[in-house]
């Protein structure tokens, strides 16, 4: 266990240390993970800094987000390129956000990213019935859609502009007590 | 190149949302369409770091919280670690000692008691069913605890002592006490035959009679004894009596830590509106959530919800134009049914009474199994009662007609007010008879009933013992004969009825009171039964292990979300509930009877209480003086004055903070309306002056702005 994995230099896993909120071990651990994904594709050696992206198709398959909603969403958010397609630190990274020891700010910003479907640095009401839609199983009327689409702007939008800004969206995270062990993969 | 390095200070202070004068409507719309996820709306690379060492320290920690992509992250960090040239040797310790607390978290966190197990049902059922474990493996952990402190000053010393066969021990008699007229008091038997039938040796360990009457699961087995040797002294009854007083104030601070870090998180996040519907779809799913059936039934569960409120908002709209005539029916409806529970509690505590009365008074001569049913009477009558009355109370419930919630925390103090008083009323029936309330001659000689009881203390402590272990088998009991059944029907008859009652449900509020109860009951008796501490761990360990099997194999999750975090509070404030009962017991017990001669460490004393006094003349004179002083006025009622300005600071505080809260939400609803305003003004400013039409951005008109927008395109 000790000084003996030469996957990474010590300054690599330091840097990793410093960067996420995982031990040395946990970091261990969530490359064997990656690298199960795609054996052929993984180096065994990251000292020399391969630049690898797996496709989003495989990080999708992983059994912590083959059945979540998001995970498009979540992928295109963590992914360098923004389409889903991850390094080893966007790996890391998406999962250091979702476990237990980030802090709710940081959770908060990065799941309005996740719920801003196009991406224009607001939950307008298009993304607002969009991530009811992937909630529900499309089984809600439109009505009902567009009811609760309008009830949760009435309440979390506070600069009266139709949509929900970042400061909305934290200011209303602040008063959820559930959100820090909801917003949690558990790897 | 230019508008980039100028959209990066945009973004910069684009979190301000303000915009200095100087930058136009255009550049405004542009950076907010253009910034994307690789934007850094907070850090400011110019900033020079003062401060030196001590501001240095934070960054490490500042790096991971920062929400930027993994590459800018690194490169912030390879800069602030560029700008500290010479890796001071106070930078460089601190480090180490973040790297150490670090792995010493971790290897605690490996330490902790079914981690594994955990992780993995809150992983299939949620935070609610996750909550129930992790409140189980606390009271665990305090159960063990608590009985290595017993072992330790009570336990360990008895058995010493007992194997020793101290002849030096001399037997305590306090000078005030007169026992001459007292010997047929201080008979006591235990041991009633020597050849028994085996089978006895199974129920006597069931009911706590026959052999285990007489052995250091009861009070009776300890001696009053003071050892003095070689200058070390121990006196068993005080040290009896400290244990348990410790013992208590130990559990009531574990509870109070434990309640204190969840009642933080409650009030920070303001009690938590109760159905918020932007907190149900932004912080509704559950990420941690895996497999097919516990996500189709998460989405279920989350459009159900949404359902139900927006019924439950037009049930809202049409009463409140109910008449006056209909109001009044609801409430007296209401104060009917209440008055119906009233009195469905009160027949469940008059029949536990007598049971209680019937099962000690009646004479147990013959052995067996009908022995065994009388003596588990009183436990079969409360369990009956508590699987009864809430059933029952459910049932109105349904015809009282409150919203759901509150449905919820009618039924949940209902039925923990059924369950801790029923326990406190048989206590009740148990001191009236030991101290003889309704036939006050037989109390006289001996100063307890001593015809019924020889030794009361051991048998009240029998009575607690039975309520743990049938609490015990009756949950053992549930599980194989409904659970494992009802699923094997479920799965394998294809009724539709059977298929629409479905599988069990993993109800939290239920199992959580169970755990309550049984927590109270080993509270209660542990004065009585010192190893009942020791008897709960096993049974809390089997308990686990039984519950996680059948919440695997036969549970399905739960159609209503149960919220955690605002329930938590509940079940150590009913905890707290419970504790308090158990403590009025005790102090009753210490203070008001008195003890058996046959029997215990107090066999001479007055009271148990009385040990200490009596014990308090052997300390030193300045250990005397000293305690006389804490016990006087002059320093109790400074005490009392300084606490209560204490509490008056913190009141007065933490009103203030609500204040600048509310403060500063209008502060930002204002601003809002400020920018508006705003924007409007520069519009009309923009369209007076006339700017120029080259000026105004194609590419910002095709992305379909506001409308006054489509209006300046038509203008020229």
């Amino acid at each position: 266990m000790g000084n003996k994995q030469t996957i990474f230099t010590p300054q690599q896993l330091d840097a990793y240390q410093d960067c996420t909120f995982f031990t040395r071990k946990e970091i261990l651990r969530l490359y064997q993970r990656y690298r199960d994904l795609a054996p052929q594709l993984v180096p065994l050696d990251y000292t020399s800094k391969p630049d690898v992206k797996l496709p989003y198709q495989l990080i999708g398959s992983m059994p912590e987000l083959k059945d979540n909603p998001f995970r498009q969403r979540i992928a295109e958010v963590f992914s360098e390129d923004g389409e889903g397609n991850m390094t080893l630190d966007d790996f890391l990274d998406m999962f250091s956000v979702l476990s237990e020891m980030a802090p709710r700010d940081l959770k908060a910003y990065y799941a309005f990213k996740i719920y801003d479907f196009n991406n224009d640095d607001f939950i307008c009401k298009s993304d607002l019935e969009n991530t009811l839609t992937k909630l529900t199983r499309s089984e809600l009327t439109e009505d009902e859609v567009r009811m609760v689409s309008e009830k949760v702007l009435d309440e979390a939008d506070l600069d009266n502009d139709g949509r929900l800004s970042l400061e909305d969206f934290q200011h209303m995270i602040v008063r959820a007590p559930d959100f820090l062990s909801t917003f949690h993969i558990r790897i | 190149m230019e508008l980039t390095g100028l959209n990066r200070t945009d973004s910069a202070t684009a979190g301000q949302g303000y915009y200095s004068a100087g930058q136009s409507l255009r550049l405004r719309r542009l950076s907010s369409r253009v910034s994307n996820q690789n934007a850094t709306p907070h850090f400011d690379w110019g900033s020079s770091r003062e401060g030196g060492e001590d501001g240095n320290e934070e960054e490490p920690q500042n790096v991971r919280e920062l929400p930027m992509p993994f590459g800018l992250r690194k490169a912030v960090r390879q800069v602030q670690q560029m700008r500290i040239p010479v890796a001071s040797r106070r930078m460089r310790q601190s480090r180490a000692l973040k790297r150490f607390s670090a792995e010493a978290k971790n290897a605690l966190a490996l330490v902790t008691l079914w981690r594994r197990a955990i992780h993995q049902i809150g992983g299939h059922f949620g935070g609610g069913v996750q909550s129930y474990f992790v409140f189980l493996r606390f009271l665990v952990v305090l159960n063990f605890l608590s009985f290595l402190l017993i072992a330790a000053f009570v336990l360990i010393p008895g058995i010493v002592f007992h194997s020793l066969d101290l002849s030096s021990s001399v037997p305590q008699l306090p000078n005030s006490t007169n026992i001459t007229g007292k010997e047929e008091c201080m008979v006591y038997d235990p041991n009633p035959g020597a050849l028994t039938v085996f089978y006895t040796y199974f129920l006597d360990l069931l009911s706590g009679t026959g052999f285990m009457e007489y052995s250091y699961m009861f009070y009776g087995y300890y001696n009053n004894t003071l050892v003095v040797a070689n200058g070390f002294s121990y006196n068993i009854p005080l040290a009896y009596l400290l244990t348990a007083s410790f013992y208590f104030i130990f559990c009531f601070i574990c509870i109070i830590v434990r309640m204190g870090g969840v009642a933080r998180v409650a009030v920070t996040t303001g009690g938590g509106a109760a159905r918020s519907y932007s907190m149900m779809v932004f912080t509704g799913w559950d990420y941690g959530l895996q497999g097919d059936r516990a996500t189709k039934l998460k989405k279920n569960n989350i459009r159900y919800q949404l359902q139900v409120d927006l019924e439950e908002e037009r049930i809202k709209l049409k009463t409140q134009s109910q008449t006056l005539l209909q109001t009044v029916g609801l409430y007296s409806l209401r104060a009917f049914l209440n008055l119906v529970v009233i009195g469905l509690i009160i027949g469940a505590f008059f029949g536990i009474t007598l049971a209680t009365r019937y099962s000690q008074e009646t004479d147990k001569t013959q052995n067996g199994i009908l022995d065994l049913l009388l003596e588990y009477l009183p436990s079969i009558v409360i369990t009956a009662s508590n699987f009864v009355v809430p059933f029952l109370c459910d049932q109105i419930a349904l015809l009282e007609k409150h919203s759901p919630s509150t449905t919820i925390i009618l039924a949940l103090l209902r039925a923990v007010f059924l369950r801790l008083v029923s326990l406190g009323v048989l206590l009740a029936t148990l001191w009236l008879n030991i101290t003889c309330n309704s036939k006050p001659d037989e109390c006289i000689p001996c100063g307890y009933n001593y015809g019924q009881y020889q030794c009361w203390e051991t048998r009240v402590g029998q009575e607690m013992y039975r309520l743990a272990l049938f609490d015990f088998l009756t949950t053992i009991a549930v599980l194989i004969l409904v659970e494992f059944p009802r699923r094997m029907v479920v799965d394998n008859c294809s009724w539709k009825l059977i298929k629409w009652v479905g599988r069990q449900e993993f109800l939290v509020p239920p199992n959580v009171l169970g755990l309550v109860y049984a927590q109270t009951v080993v509270w209660t008796g542990t004065l009585f039964c010192p190893l009942l501490p020791l008897v709960n761990t096993i049974k809390l360990i089997i308990i686990f292990y039984c519950k996680k099997v059948t919440l695997f194999h036969n549970c399905r999750p739960a159609t209503k979300t149960f919220r955690s975090t605002s329930s938590n509070i509940v079940f150590f404030l009913v905890l707290m509930f419970g504790w308090i009962l158990a403590t009025t017991v005790l102090i009753y017990s210490i203070a008001e009877l008195h003890p058996s001669f046959g029997c215990g460490p107090f066999r001479f004393s007055s009271t148990m209480w009385s040990t200490i006094p009596n014990s308090f003349q052997g300390l030193s004179n300045t250990t005397q003086e000293f305690l006389r002083y804490v016990g006087s006025q002059a320093f109790s009622i400074p005490l009392f004055i300084f606490s209560c300005v204490l509490l008056c600071y913190v009141a007065a505080v933490a009103s203030v903070y609500g204040k600048s809260v509310a403060l500063l939400r209008t502060q930002l609803q204002l601003e809002g309306r400020d920018k508006q305003f705003l924007v409007k003004q520069i519009e009309e400013l923009t369209q007076k002056l006339g700017i120029p039409k080259h000026d105004r951005d194609p590419m910002v008109l095709s992305h379909g702005g506001a409308p006054w927008e489509q209006q300046q395109d038509g203008h020229s």
